[in-house]
Parts: structure tokens; sequence; C-alpha cells
């Protein structure tokens, strides 16, 4: 069977303002009727730019097809070089044979706009329906990706709609054409694990059925596991290795590739090891050869929370006056014992972000409290808080909006030292040249400015900063969530090495479950503001009891091609909001003991 | 429907505000209210008699109690240089003034956002550089040199227009649209100037987001684009922007009436102040400060009506 | 489009250190007396040799009146414009950092005085205290604050909601310094960006309060005065206005071109 895209040698260059750039240079593929290409790479590889392309969209971007042909096989059967295209015909194109989502829901339908009139819209000019014939179809294609209510929905606004309906939403305007071609860049990078799962299954689902074939862009090699037949893996603008699913991920023959295969987190890997061990990167041969021992049990414990529950205010009304509550976190109990990692890991919205910051009072809990190191937190006035505050350290999601761009990297690790008046003059200086080494950042970084470096550097210095005055505990809130997968796999490994030499215990906050297979000695899953279900990493992940944690766990692609299963269609319910009115009593959490330290959140 | 209501009352605290601020700055004047309007060479006695009726020699408080007082129910006093009831010389003035700031206002957007919607479409391109470089020029000139040139150029060498005067709408308004089109085309530039800069700025915005590159995905035609997905939401910030240009608008027409001798409000405050007309002052500057506010508490209400995310959020 | 950038910052540039140029060093070369000196025989002359801009209606030559005038001119403009920021800032950074109670009285009342038109306030504070050049420049600056504080406040919020004011507070940074080192330098980019802007309509502020009357008083030069004292004699004379509001217009373009070069180099880093 004919090939319906084959790109051949394709080179797109931007001019900016230090002269022209390099987007993609000699790629080269074909994708066939009815199969998934998968295009892998990480930030800056030029994953996105060649899907860009393909829709001749790059010039919008202020890039330009400089060599390469494009070429696509329209419906008609006749060829079309899409790099060499009028604009006219690329419009009749565009949503006509070929499709695109891309990866904001959020931002992707027009505000202003009624649902009905961005379905509609193109199904009118491309087909030349009447507006009732348009609507009757925009019916259909709301069902088609199981919307519930669409009659409802097409008179309602963008900002009406969850993240996960929106993007369903914009995959029925892709589809409404019935195009041969679908082109999805990163579709589910924004989305919720569960959401991500249901979409990927309404993808799969949709290809089936037309006949369509897609152009998937990830840089997830789950995903990549789940949905592709054949994959094309990119690093900086060039390709690097094409093959089948099963050849990328079982015999690999580039270095790169190999490497980026290893630093993926795969669900499952750590079924039957005791402890948390760091990745097996190429090249960091000390990864490879340590095991990490198991500890000897009992060692005492540094962070107790009790009935922990915070809640924010909604304000509305005339006066302005408190009407309702958000329950962030509601009645969370757990411990955590020196040395030792307990991952809180949740989707958006189950508090587990609120609950990291109430631990340390940078957000005001509600009632419960907090012992660290034998010391009740809660009771500490600001003077007292701000000198414990030593022992407590948070590390941020955002690497660059945690570093101030204005001071030089040196000062802001200097600078919890100096608050403390801990050390000073040339033993300052000492001591900040260990904390980069400690970091495995040369020394000559110490100089720069946050911009001058990239995002694992930058979250390496937000960790010296953090070890800066010694902490016994460290908040990781998504520390790892915001980097490339090769850069977050070194990371995740520093932070184990820091907890095995330093004795260090982490609160790590996270929604990615193979990573925190990968680092955590204990797990708590979260919803709606309480922990559903608590206990050994083993136990949660081999014998998961709650309906969350199971529905959660089905959700989570593996990076394996031979392991895929798609779940149903809408086999999850959309996640509610934890606001409820004032005066609102919840009931305590009460909860099972299934096995030793493995509790459950009865219903 | 509580938006509103939540606007309104905070609309009656600041017109309260305003009134405090307005005594606060006008009580440093110096000089003696009595004298002015009795002559300085008037008999001390009479002059301490009329200070007494007038509540000059009351408490500060006391006499700014007396004054929201007479605001409220209507009793505004009399002018010190005109002689005659303030109410009434505001009422007309104000409808004079109205006209030339409606009019300002339609020219400035008529010809702004179109300006300004190509010249984010042609970005970086000759189209944008020249557009962007008048509009630059436009701001920089002051209001008055503009009116200045308006005058040369339309009023003294082609005579299409009268130079100075104001004709009462009732009697005339023809007349009035003639004598009120200057002073607003110069006053209407410079606004456009601005707005051009602020439509521009706020079209690139919007065409850097995501749901642009959607439409164009879906193969809708680059005009379609622009001109319909775009400019619906540049709509709303223009037209909050162009509102808050009024404030603006209400302090040139002091210097812009003076210059063309059209009788407005603008030159109804600049006399009081050049004649130390206490009672004109106060009131005029009340009046100016409440009418602004009521404008934008208006173009916000507007804007609840024109965006849907504010509507139904 | 990047050279666009360029020239059309050289040029803000270059007229920028032109007047400044002329307002420090010019009344200084000049002859003494030279601006208010009156040639009768010469009064409402066209430019000459011995009068390169012309003389006004007493004979005065412009040229050397327009350079005192500059001087006058930008000196008020300044000192309004540091006035509005010394009382200005510590308002929106104490604002904004802090939010709650404090940021909503204080907006309350900034946004009070927002209602009143800038130069409205600056005419009625100019009346109130009698018109002198002092005067104007507490006038200007008054009126001038809000404005800023406004602006300042809402940048002081969002650096004050940025992680690394979070992380500094969670490694014991007390409230004092966390402004001092953190929010300040990450404000400062704004604040420069819009003094710029502020000079540019304080110079136009000026001219006009100067214009009605309520500004600089003779015998004292100012751009504003030139222009109120050209209004009788334009159709016979119009270079006596032309002289002055090219002077202007010169000095705002060259602000408002810098400002705007300035603004594009400063904000996106900050973001």
């Amino acid at each position: 069977m004919k090939d319906i895209v084959s790109v051949d040698h394709l080179r797109v260059e931007f001019a900016t303002d230090g002269g022209t750039v390099v987007g993609v240079e000699d790629v080269s593929f074909t994708i066939a009727p009815g199969e998934t290409l998968c295009v892998v790479g990480e930030s800056g590889s030029g994953k996105s730019v060649t899907s860009l392309a393909l829709m001749r969209l790059v010039e919008f971007g202020g890039g330009t097809i400089t060599k390469g042909a494009l070429n696509f096989v329209r419906s008609d059967g006749s060829i079309l070089d899409v790099a060499a295209a009028s604009p006219q015909v690329m419009s009749r194109v565009r949503g006509n044979e070929i499709g695109m989502i891309f990866q904001e829901p959020m931002t992707a339908l027009n505000p202003v706009f009624t649902i009905e009139r961005q379905l509609t819209d193109g199904l009118m000019l491309h087909e030349g329906l009447s507006q009732s014939a348009a609507t009757a179809r925009a019916v259909e294609l709301l069902k088609s990706v199981r919307i519930p209510e669409p009659e409802r929905r097409l008179k309602q606004y963008p900002h009406e709609l969850s993240g996960g309906m929106r993007q369903r939403v914009v995959i029925a305007m892709a589809m409404a054409c019935e195009p041969k071609l679908l082109i999805a860049d990163e579709p589910t990078t924004a989305l919720d694990v569960t959401i991500q799962a249901e979409i990927l299954a309404l993808i799969n689902r949709l290809k089936r059925e037309k006949g369509m074939a897609v152009l998937f862009i990830t840089h997830d090699m789950a995903v990549v596991a789940q949905m592709a037949d054949r994959v094309v893996v990119m690093y900086r603008g060039r390709i690097v290795e094409t093959g089948t699913v099963e050849q990328i991920f079982e015999n690999p023959q580039e270095d790169y590739t190999k490497a980026l295969l290893a630093a993926v987190p795969k669900l499952g890997d750590m079924k039957g090891k005791p402890a948390p061990e760091r990745m097996r990167l190429i090249g960091d041969e000390a990864a490879r050869a340590a095991v990490t021992a198991a500890k000897p049990r009992k060692p005492q414990v540094l962070l107790e929370v009790k009935n922990l529950t915070t809640r924010f205010p909604v304000k509305g009304g005339i006066l302005r006056r408190t009407v309702a509550q958000v329950h962030a976190v509601e009645d969370v109990s757990f411990t955590l014992k020196v040395g030792e990692t307990l991952a809180l890991v949740g989707e958006s919205g189950c508090g587990k972000s609120s609950c990291g910051r109430s631990i340390l009072r940078l957000i005001e809990p509600t009632s419960g409290e907090v012992w660290i190191g034998g010391r009740d937190i809660g009771a500490l006035n600001r003077h007292d808080l701000r000198r414990a505050r030593a022992g407590m350290q948070m590390v941020f999601q955002d690497p660059f909006a945690s570093l101030n761009p204005y001071r030089r990297l040196k000062d802001q690790v200097a600078e919890p030292i100096q608050n403390f008046g801990l050390a000073s003059g040339a033993e300052l200086k000492n001591r900040v040249l260990q904390l980069f080494d400690r970091v495995h950042l040369p020394r000559a970084f110490m100089n720069r400015f946050p911009h001058e470096l990239s995002g694992g550097q930058r979250q390496r210095v937000a960790i010296a900063r953090a070890l800066a005055v010694n902490p016994k505990l460290i908040v990781a809130d998504e520390a790892v969530s915001a980097l490339d997968v090769s850069v977050q796999a070194q990371v995740l490994n520093l932070m184990m090495e820091l907890q095995e030499d330093l004795g260090l215990s982490y609160l790590f906050i996270s929604h990615d479950m193979a990573v925190v297979e990968r680092v955590a000695h204990h797990v708590g899953v979260m919803y709606l503001g309480r922990i559903v279900e608590i206990g050994p990493r083993a136990a949660v992940f081999d014998n998961p009891t709650h309906p969350y944690t199971q529905s959660l766990l089905s959700a989570v692609p593996i990076a394996d091609p031979r392991q895929r299963r798609f779940v149903d269609d809408l086999k999850f319910k959309p996640i509610s909001s934890p606001i409820f009115p004032l005066g609102h009593q919840p009931a305590p959490s009460i909860y099972t003991e299934v096995a030793p330290g493995h509790h459950v959140l009865q219903a | 429907m509580t938006y509103v209501l939540n606007r309104l009352l905070s609309v009656i605290l600041t017109l309260f505000l305003i009134t405090l601020v307005t005594f606060a700055v006008t009580n440093i004047l110096p000089g003696d209210v009595a004298m002015m309007i009795m002559g300085t060479q008037s008999n001390p006695e009479a002059l301490e008699g009329l200070r007494q009726s007038l509540g000059l020699n009351d408490p500060l408080l006391v006499q700014y109690a007396h004054w929201v007082g007479g605001m409220v129910t209507g009793d505004w006093g009399n002018s010190l240089i005109f002689k005659k009831p303030i109410i009434e010389l505001l009422g007309q003035k104000a409808v004079a003034s109205s006209i030339i700031v409606v009019m300002s206002m339609v020219i400035a957007l008529v010809l702004a956002v179109p300006l300004g919607v190509w010249a984010a479409v042609h970005r970086d391109k000759w189209q944008d550089n020249v557009s962007s470089s008048s509009a630059l020029m436009g701001v920089s000139l002051p209001d008055f040199f503009w009116g200045i040139v308006m005058i040369l150029v339309f009023a003294r060498w082609l005579g299409w227009f009268p130079s100075s005067g104001f004709v009462d709408p009732s009697v005339n308004f023809w007349g009035t649209l003639q004598h009120a089109f200057l002073p607003s085309l110069a006053l209407g530039l410079g606004l456009m100037a601005h707005l051009t800069r602020m439509t521009r700025s706020t079209m690139t915005g919007i065409l850097s987001q995501e749901f642009i590159r959607v439409a164009r995905a879906k193969g809708l035609a680059e005009r379609t684009v622009i001109w319909r997905y775009a400019l619906a939401n540049a709509i709303g910030p223009v037209i909050t922007i162009a509102g808050l240009q009024i404030g603006y608008l209400f302090g040139s027409i002091i210097v812009m009436e003076s210059l063309f001798g059209y009788t407005g409000m603008g030159w109804l405050t600049y006399q009081a102040l050049l004649n130390r007309d206490l009672p004109l002052i106060q009131y005029t500057v009340v009046v100016i400060a409440a009418v602004v506010m009521l404008t934008n508490l208006a173009v916000d209400l507007l804007y609840v009506v024109i965006d849907p995310r504010i509507r139904l959020g | 489009m990047k050279r666009f950038k360029t020239t059309k910052g050289l040029i803000g540039i270059v007229l920028l250190l032109l007047i400044a140029l002329v307002a420090i060093v010019g009344p200084m070369v000049i002859p003494p007396d030279a601006a208010t000196a009156m040639d009768m025989l010469a009064r409402r002359a066209p430019p000459s040799l011995a009068h390169p801009f012309g003389t006004d209606q007493l004979g005065r030559d412009l040229m050397y009146r327009v350079i005192l005038g500059t001087r006058t001119s930008m000196e008020i403009a300044v000192s309004a414009v540091l006035m509005s920021i010394v009382l200005g800032l510590p308002l929106g950074l104490i604002s904004g950092y802090f939010g709650g109670f404090i940021d909503n009285v204080l907006m309350r009342l900034v946004d009070t005085l927002l209602a009143f038109p800038a130069l409205l306030l600056a005419l009625t504070i100019s009346a109130v205290l009698g018109p002198n050049i002092q005067n104007t420049i507490i006038a200007i600056g008054v009126a001038f604050t809000p404005y800023l504080a406004r602006i300042i406040r809402g940048e002081a919020l969002r650096v004050a909601q940025m992680p690394y004011v979070e992380a500094a507070r969670s490694s014991g940074t007390t409230d004092g310094m966390i402004m001092l080192r953190h929010v300040l330098p990450n404000i400062l980019p704004a604040v420069i960006v819009q003094g710029t802007i502020s000079l540019a309509f304080a110079i136009l502020a000026e001219a006009g309060l100067s214009f009605l009357g309520l500004g600089t008083q003779p015998p004292a030069a100012s751009w504003g005065l030139m222009i109120q004292a050209s209004r009788d004699q334009l159709d016979i004379a119009p270079w006596t206005a032309l002289v002055p509001g090219l002077a202007v217009a010169l000095t705002v373009l060259g602000l408002n071109m810098f400002g705007d070069v300035l603004r594009d180099i400063l904000d996106p880093r900050a973001k």
C-alpha cells in the first residue's frame, strides 16, 4: 500500500535576532495509511517543527522551508508537495484532509466563541454545509468523542468545559471533515494521567474506525510504547534512529536512543526490589554499580503529621465575604522516618502541593499537628519558626522561576547560610564551593546568572541552596516534572545519592507514578485532599486496594510495547472539586489496615 | 449580578472620597473668599459678617459636612465670578464638553482600530514601521500644538471651520458641530496615535495565542482568522483602554477649549482656577472626577457584557 | 526588524543626549542676558543670520530663549518624575508585596486620585499653591504619583508570587530583606521604563500648565510660556510657536523612542 505521507530531506530555518537558526535538518520519513508514527525527542529536538512544516504553519512562526519535499497523497489520489503548495491549496487541505491537535487544551479554543461556532465553521467552509446541517454534524461529532449532553455543550463557551473535555472538542474539530492524516502534537502532555489514558484510547479508536494515519509527537517514551507502530527518534533537529516500536525498545542501535531509554522509569521495574534504586544511566558508572543496600530497619521518626487540614476561603457576594471553602487538605496523617522518602501522588487539585506547603507553614494550616524532629511546628511563633526553617527546606517545580534572575548563583546559594548567621567570609565561600561540588556543578558556575544555565543545572542550584543549612527534611514539590527525561533521571540519581550520603528525608510530591516507584520507600495516594491509600511502595504498587489507586495505576502508560493496554473510553469519573459550603463538616478519615503498614481509606 | 452590585457600592465609596480629596486640596487656597466677593476695600465688619454667614469661620469638618450636604440636596450655590447658580453653569457647559469628548473618541477609534490591526498583521514589516513611526510622532506632540496647527490650516488658511466660539445646540445644531469639529479633531489625532499603538500590541498578543494556530489548522482563510477570530478577542481590551483615556481627555479639554474659546467644562474650570473662584473650582473638579469615574464604571460593565468569561464566569 | 529597533533606539538616544547637553551646558555658554535682551528694531523677525530662530514680539532672540527654556523645562520634568517615584515606589512596593488589607486601603486611595485627570489635578494644585517653578514641580509630581504607584504595585504583586520569593522566605529571609534583595531588583526595569514615559508626559504637562499661565511665570523662560506668548501672532510670526513646539516634540519623541526600546530590552528577560 502506498505511503500517505513521504517526507524527504526536510530542512527548516528560522530567522532570529542572532542570525539564522536551523530548526530541522535532513529529516526523512514515511507514514502508511492506518499507521501511527511517533516522533519522539526532548526539548529542542525539532519534533514540533516537523509537524508544523507538514501543515505549512511554520511560516506563521517565522520559519522557512529551505529544502526538501513534503509529499502528501490527497483524497483524489494526486500527490501534493506541501512545501511548494500555494496558500489557497493549503487552506483547502488543512482541517479537511489533514487535521491537527495541539498541546494546550486550555488555550486551543477561542474564548469568545461558542463551541457550536467553532465546530461548524470548518464544516461549512470545506464541505459547503448550511448552518443547520453543520450543527447536526457537530452533534454527531461530539457524540463520537463521547462528550455527554452534546446539544447543551454546543451552546457553551470554552471556559465552561474542563481541560479533558476541551481536548475532546479539539479532536472533534480536527476529525470534522474526516481527514486521512491526523497530526497530534503532544496532545496529552498537559492533562492528568487518567484523562490522558482516555484521550489516547479515543485517538486509537478513531484511528481504527476511520483507517486514519496518525503522526503522534511526544517526549514521553511510555506513551510511545502505547501508541506507536513505528518510531522516529529526533535529537537537535536531526533524525537519530527509525524503526518499528519493538525494534526501538528492544534493540536500539544508536547511543542516543539507548541513553534515552535508560533514562525512562518504567512502571513495574521495581517489582520485588526492597528499596529505591538509582537509574542505570549510560555513562554514569557509579549509578550502574550502586545497589542500594537495604537500610537497617526502624530508624527514628523525623516528621509526624496528624490530622492536618488546610482550607482556603472562597470570596464572593456583595461584601466579598467568605461564601465557601476549598478543602485543599483534609484530615491528613502520616509519618516519615529519617533517611527515607515518602511520596505523595495524585492528580491536579488533589492537595499534594498544599500539603507540602502546609507542613512547612508556607501556607497556614487550618488545624492539625506537624511535628518535625520532636518539635511542634504549628506552635512556633514567627521568630522561632524562622529559625526552625533551617531544618526543613523546599525545592520547587519551575527551575527558572525559583531563582532570582538578577542575583548571582553563589549569592543565592549562600543566602540561607547568611540568614541564620552560620558562616561568613572565607568560611562562607568555602561552604558554597562545597555545595556546588556536591551537586556536581562546575565551580565556574558560581558567578553566573540563572539565565545562563539549562533547566537541569538550575534545579541542581536549587538543590544546593536547599542543602546549604543542612536540613533534615526536604520537600520536593514536583521537582523533576519540568525537566527533560534524561535530565530528570540525572537529578533523581543526585537526590538518591544525597539521601544515602547525608541521611536526608524527602517528602516527594509528584504526579508521575513511574518516577515515584523508583524513588520512594513509602507512597501516599491523595484524592480530593485526603490520603486514600498509604503504605510501603511495594504494597501500594503490587496490591492497590482503594478503587482510586487502582484506576490511577491502570491509567499509567507502561514503557514497554509488549504490555499495551487500552482502557475503555469514559472509564474514569471526572475529577470533582473539593469546594464545600461554609460550615460543612466533613467526616474524619478512617483507615483499614489491609497489611502491616498498608492503610486504605474507608468509603 | 453581584458583580454589578459590588461595583456600585465601590462607586459610592469612591465618590465620597473624591469629595474629600477635592475639599482637602482646595482648602489650602490662600486668599479670603469674602474679600473676593465684596472687594478688598470693603468694611471689615461687613466682611466678617459675610464670613460668618458663609460659614468660613467654622471648623473644617463642619464646612465639609455643610458642603457635602448642599451637594446632595442640590443647593450648589453661586459662582463668584459669573454671579450665577453653579448648577446652571455646569449644566450648559457639560453638554458642550460631552460633544467634544464623544466626537474625539469616535474619530480616534474609527482610525486607530483598523490601523492598529493592519500594523499587527504585518508585524515587523514596512507597514508596521510606517504606522508605528507615525503613531510615535503623534503621541509626542502636545495636544494644543495640534490645536494650533488646526487653527492655522483649517480656520485661517482654508477657512473651512470657525476658529473659536461655541453655539448652543438647541439653537443651531449644525453650528455646534462646526465649532466642535476642530477641537475634536485636534484631540482625536493625539488620542488616535495612542490607541493605534495599544491596538497593535493587543492584537500581536492575541495573534500569538494557541487558538489562532488552531483556527489556521482548520483551514480557515487568513482574512477570517484576523478579522473574526482575533478581532473578536481584541475589542474588549481595546474598548477598556479607550475608556480609560476618557480621564485623560477631560484633562486635555481644559487646554483645548481655552485655545479655541469653546465655552465648555474645561474652559469653565480654567476660568475658575485663574480667578480663584473657590466654590466653582470645587464643583467643577468634583463633577469632572465623578464623570470620569462613572465612565470607567460604564466601560467595566460593558466589558462584562462583551466577554462571556465574565458574564458566565 | 532588529535594525529598525536599533535605529529607533539610536535616534532616541541621540535626541536625548542633545537635549541634555543643551539643558546643562547651554545656559552656561550663551552670553548673559541674551535671552532677555530686546532688539526693538527686529521684533517678530523671521529666522536670519543675526537671529537663527527669529525673534518674538518683544524682539528677544528665540534661539537663546529656547536654550534657556530647555533647562527650565527639563529641570521641572526631571524633578517632578523623581518626586513621583520617591512617593510612589514605597507605596506600590508595600501595597503589592503585603497585599490584603493594606493593599485594599492604599489602592482605594490611589484609585480615587486616578479619577482626577492628571492635568486637572496638577492645575488645581498649582493654582491653589500659587504658580511658580517649585509649585509646578510639586503639582506635576503629586499628579503623577498615583499612576506610578499603580504600576509598581502591579509589578510588586507579580514578583511577590514568584517561587524565588517563596524560596527566600523558606530560607529564612525576613520580609524587609526580601523586598530589598529580591523584589526591588525585579521591579526596577518597570520603574525605569515607566519613569522614561512619565518624563515625556511631564514635559507635556509643564508645557500645558505654562501655556495656561499656571506653570512657570515670566520672566523665566520655558517652552510652554513661549507657545503661549506666540498665540497672538500666529498669522504673522508662526515661528514663534514652531520653535518651542518643535523643541517639545523632539524631546518627547526622543523619550518615547528610547522608552520603547528600553521596554523591549528590559521586559522579555525579566519574564
